[in-house]
């Protein structure tokens, strides 16, 4: 049985390479169809707000690759409920059919897998 | 640098033969980036490289094989949607060879 | 399944040590290199709120990161050198890295 692991991704998409990385390890393992699943904390919510237009800043569309992720096997999607909080986003619409948890759900969340990765 | 000389068109490609720039792709190149590999396309085949445009559109990336096979499967049925029947048209490299026929970039996440 | 969450950035300049200590689970532990270990200045909020943690949770601080800026340590806080930041990382089932 391989280790599940959970990737956490806590950046924001357009500034630096980090929430890209994270979602290439998420592709990644899910084409091996290891056991993963991602959250979304901190900066890393905006990465799921609709009709953003990377192009105007010259990147390639995260947005539109994080649709992939069901595809490639990653159903386990989930945002912390404090991070969208903060931001003002708790009942904005996302583009991915994000699970919310709170603080206890998140720490028995990170309690459940073999791995973590945070980026 | 590698080149396909399609009629009078010449396309670009990379050193694994896939297409260079993907604004090059026509049916016509298709067949010809086909033959190279020793393939005549099918029907079988078409509905397949559409469907690797379609992901390629929807998602901004080329699919691996499991999500090819997903992908497949959700818009034609299992019958089609395994990875047999895609092995079978693809000499065993469903992902590399579809995305390169279809004139989508090579996928990243392929052994 | 305790993890070991290692924190190397300031805690001044971004929001990795607030929300690592809202995910801690109770056994686990906390290592403090690099820029985190300014989370030690005494008088500081975040000082404060490490020294509030429950006490099943270890803290932890690289020896040579704090001698580096001349942070002293509060009494809860176990000062390591590499091999024993080697021994923990082998001690806890996982390691969280916040890169």
């Amino acid at each position: 049985m391989p280790q599940s692991l959970l990737i956490i991704s806590r950046q924001a998409p357009w500034a630096g390479p980090s929430a890209r990385e994270a979602l290439d390890i998420a592709l990644a393992g899910g084409a091996f169809d290891l056991p993963l699943a991602m959250l979304f904390l901190d900066d890393g919510v905006f990465q799921l707000l609709p009709e953003q237009q990377p192009t105007a800043v010259q990147q390639k569309d995260l947005t539109a690759n994080l649709q992939a992720l069901p595809m490639f096997g990653v159903e386990a999607l989930y945002v912390a409920e404090r991070s969208l909080q903060e931001r003002g986003l708790q009942t904005h619409p996302m583009n991915l059919p994000v699970q919310m948890l709170d603080d206890s759900a998140l720490t028995a969340l990170i309690d459940r897998y073999d791995q973590v990765i945070t980026l | 640098m590698n080149h396909l000389t399609v009629h009078d068109q010449t396309v670009a490609l990379d050193k694994d033969g896939y297409l260079l720039n993907l604004a090059d792709w026509s049916e016509t190149v298709a067949e010809s980036l086909a033959q190279r590999e020793g393939i005549e396309l099918s029907a079988e085949h078409w509905e397949i490289l559409q469907l690797a445009r379609g992901f390629y559109d929807e998602f901004q990336l080329s699919p691996a094989n499991r999500p090819l096979i997903k992908y497949v499967a959700s818009q034609l049925g299992p019958d089609k949607g395994n990875s047999l029947h895609l092995n079978r048209l693809f000499n065993g490299a469903p992902a590399k060879l579809a995305a390169k026929l279809a004139g989508l970039p090579k996928p990243t996440n392929c052994l | 399944m305790a993890t070991l969450h290692v924190l190397s950035h300031s805690p001044f300049t971004d929001s990795r040590l607030s929300s690592c200590l809202r995910l801690l689970g109770p056994d686990d532990g906390l290592l403090l290199c690099g820029d985190a270990t300014y989370a030690l200045q005494p008088g500081s909020a975040q000082c404060l709120a490490l020294e509030l943690m429950p006490a099943t949770i270890s803290l932890f601080a690289l020896d040579e990161d704090l001698a580096a800026r001349a942070l002293k340590t509060p009494t809860r806080v176990q000062v390591v050198d590499y091999p024993g930041f080697v021994e923990l990382s082998c001690r806890f089932a996982k390691v969280n890295s916040w890169l």
